[in-house]
């Protein structure tokens, strides 16, 4: 067949010089980064007391193109495998009960930590002006769409396949009712997109993911599948495998400001102050989530944070940052005493509270006791034996007309709510480091469990305002305020948290709570 | 003790029928300006609606949006305070206040006015929004520079709490 003049050319010019079939992607990376607008002169939208260099490098020199690639792969494994051997092997129902709970937690926290990264890393492209940092924090913003939505899948699975759907599907409907909640939108929400962009980094990239993402997304995988869940391993690895890139990108930011006159000046307090944040929510909750949420114990929860927190994170990762100015947080030694009672004293309250949450808590066997009081010396005599005694009044029956929280008032130990942290405390109770301190500014008082976040609250007291529930609820009965919080099932009247997984057990419903009279009052009104 | 619903509540509906008494955007700024010194931040003059404040503000502001829709042209809503004064150079007045400002008490006062006195709707939003950030960068600054040089004790004098209890 004869072919036109100018397709005859085309393809001489071809045969001498022939189109690339394939490109490197270096080269291309290169070639992207001369397109590239003024960013010298770029004015970001937020506020930050930092100068970012304008020739900061990213290391991971990625491209949207191999990105994608490189994502659909992952997903397409981990979606397969979802959908295809673990439904077959009916792997939700094969989950321990007590750690399908936790799952309700974990998953429907991540994917707000997630969510407000999206956002988190959004800033900091706008704030960073060098263009290799900006498409670091770009590529991460990819990322924390994806993470997102397999959050989000995990307890769909979790609701389509398992065991209990309820407080796996729509949680965030809860939200108000319980103080879990405001705690984790403290480090998940506030510390990472509210104040200084640099110090959200630090909280995000730096200490959230560098410091606690091992703790959270790695351990909780290895307590997953010790528990029967294989769901979890296959999404939370699949998440893993981006964060060493959101790991860099914090290096980065530290990089990117270690010349500027002002990371000596402020750096160290950032640092600081994002790890005391990030910490004392989740050194007490993660804990609590491992070692009270599951039937089959890994390791001890102090042996863990001790491991990635402590030698990982506050001595290798922060110290290869030495150079730059950075310095361990002065505040790692306190964090250390608490990640050995800390969890104990707050599932102690998590149990008290039980009916405020969104899903099922139970008191620990005697074989997990045993556990408990072989690798914490001293657990049974200050906890257990209350455990025991909650559990002969007939704490998991509703007939009983009794809940934990009512052992509280009657022994005169009240639960008091950190303003900075938003943690619960009891400090006539607790064996960990919380002490009871009370201010009262401008008419309002003010409660705080430690020194590092009371000198938080000093130094910026707007940024602390959220309220507790026991401001909130004060003198409102606690039935009336699940029932119009949503904390119910759909029949309307069950509750959704229940204080057992035992599945032959009788479930708590709003009547029995209201038989119990149980009305809210805030106990720094008696101070 | 505030024993009624979260959502629908007395408290809101009485506000909610003070707001609908709005009717031109004198009244709503006024009204808007003097809720937020009373009921928000920390230098609130009163803590009585702590629970609903934040949903009563942002319905006010719902109200002075339309008001505001409804009296200004394109110029004005897009230069002009809805007190009628220039706000590039309101805006400009309190940065300079601010960069001349070396007391972070003092900051911090210029801050949370700046906010009571502009936010939008009152100031619109392109000029607000970077005065803003560069008065947080600089209140961030002051406050972050020596944090640790004070005790807590020094830093509770200094804040002027009063202390109700310490362990």
């Amino acid at each position: 067949m004869a072919i036109s003049a100018a397709t005859k050319a085309a393809t001489d010019a071809l045969a001498v010089n022939r189109a690339p079939t394939s490109v490197n992607a270096q080269e291309v990376h290169r070639w992207l980064q001369s397109f590239t607008w003024d960013f010298d002169k770029n004015r970001t939208k937020y506020p930050t007391k930092y100068k970012m260099a304008n020739d900061t490098k990213e290391q991971f020199k990625l491209i949207a193109k191999e990105y994608a690639r490189m994502e659909s792969v992952k997903d397409e494994r981990q979606f397969g495998s979802l959908q295809d051997v673990l439904t077959r092997v009916d792997a939700a129902n094969k989950v321990h009960p007590k750690w399908n709970e936790t799952m309700k937690v974990i998953s429907n926290f991540l994917e707000v930590g997630e969510y407000n990264a999206i956002a988190a890393t959004g800033m900091l492209w706008d704030s960073a002006s060098a263009p290799e940092q900006k498409n670091g924090y770009l590529a991460q913003t990819l990322d924390e769409i994806r993470h997102t939505n397999q959050c989000g899948y995990v307890n769909y699975y979790f609701t389509k396949h398992g065991q209990d759907a309820a407080g796996h599907n729509d949680a965030r409907r809860t939200r108000t009712i319980g103080p879990l909640w405001k705690g984790m939108k403290r480090v998940f929400s506030d510390g990472f997109i509210s104040g200084d962009a640099v110090e959200c980094s630090i909280n995000l990239q730096l200490v959230g993911e560098a410091c606690f993402t091992n703790p959270l997304i790695v351990a909780v995988t290895e307590w997953a599948a010790a528990n029967g869940d294989e769901i979890t391993p296959t999404v939370f690895l699949s998440i893993e495998t981006d964060e060493l890139r959101h790991m860099a990108n914090g290096y980065q930011t530290i990089v990117s400001i270690a010349n500027d006159e002002a990371a000596s000046k402020y750096l160290n307090t950032d640092l600081n102050n994002a790890f005391w944040t990030q910490q004392k929510y989740f050194t007490p909750v993660l804990g609590m989530m491992f070692e009270y949420g599951s039937h089959f114990k890994v390791e001890p929860w102090v042996k863990t944070w001790n491991r990635w927190v402590y030698e990982d994170w506050g001595g290798i990762w922060i110290g290869r940052l030495g150079k730059y100015g950075v310095e361990s947080p002065r505040s790692l030694r306190d964090a250390k005493v608490d990640a050995y009672w800390a969890h104990h004293d707050l599932f102690l309250l998590a149990y008290a509270l039980w009916p405020t949450g969104f899903f099922r808590l139970t008191l620990p066997t005697a074989e997990e006791a045993d556990w408990f009081e072989e690798n914490y010396p001293g657990w049974h005599e200050h906890y257990g034996k209350i455990y025991e005694e909650w559990r002969a009044r007939g704490c998991e029956d509703p007939n009983s007309g009794f809940i934990p929280l009512m052992w509280f008032i009657e022994n005169n130990h009240p639960i008091y709510i950190d303003r900075v942290s938003q943690v619960p405390f009891c400090p006539s109770l607790c064996k960990g480091a919380s002490t009871l301190r009370v201010h009262e500014y401008n008419g309002k008082k003010n409660t705080f469990s430690d020194d590092w976040g009371e000198r938080m609250w000093l130094a910026e007291p707007e940024r602390y305002e959220c309220q507790n529930m026991f401001e909130q609820y004060a003198g409102r009965e606690l039935s009336e305020v699940i029932a119009e919080l949503q904390g119910v099932r759909s029949d309307g009247k069950t509750l959704i948290a229940q204080p057992h997984t035992n599945k032959d057990g009788k479930m708590w419903t709003l009547d029995d709570i209201k038989a119990l009279d149980c009305v809210f009052s805030d106990p720094v009104d008696a101070l | 003790m505030a024993n009624y619903n979260i959502h629908d509540n007395p408290v809101r509906d009485e506000w909610t029928a003070k707001i609908g008494g709005l009717k031109t955007l004198a009244s709503g700024h006024d009204f808007l300006k003097d809720f937020r010194k009373k009921h928000t931040t920390p230098l609130r003059a009163t803590y009585d609606l702590e629970l609903d404040w934040g949903w009563i503000e942002c319905k006010i502001e719902e109200k002075v949006a339309l008001l505001k829709h409804a009296e200004l042209n394109d110029d004005q809503f897009k230069n002009y305070c809805t007190c009628g004064a220039n706000a590039q150079e309101v805006a400009d007045a309190v940065v300079a206040k601010m960069g001349a400002c070396s007391d972070k008490y003092e900051a911090e006062k210029l801050h949370i006015n700046f906010r009571i006195d502009c936010k939008p709707p009152i100031m619109p939003t392109n000029v607000f929004m970077d005065a803003d950030r560069l008065l947080g960068t600089k209140l961030m600054e002051l406050r972050n520079i020596n944090y640790y040089d004070l005790s807590l004790e020094e830093l509770r004098k200094e804040r002027g709490v009063k202390v109700i209890t310490i362990q």
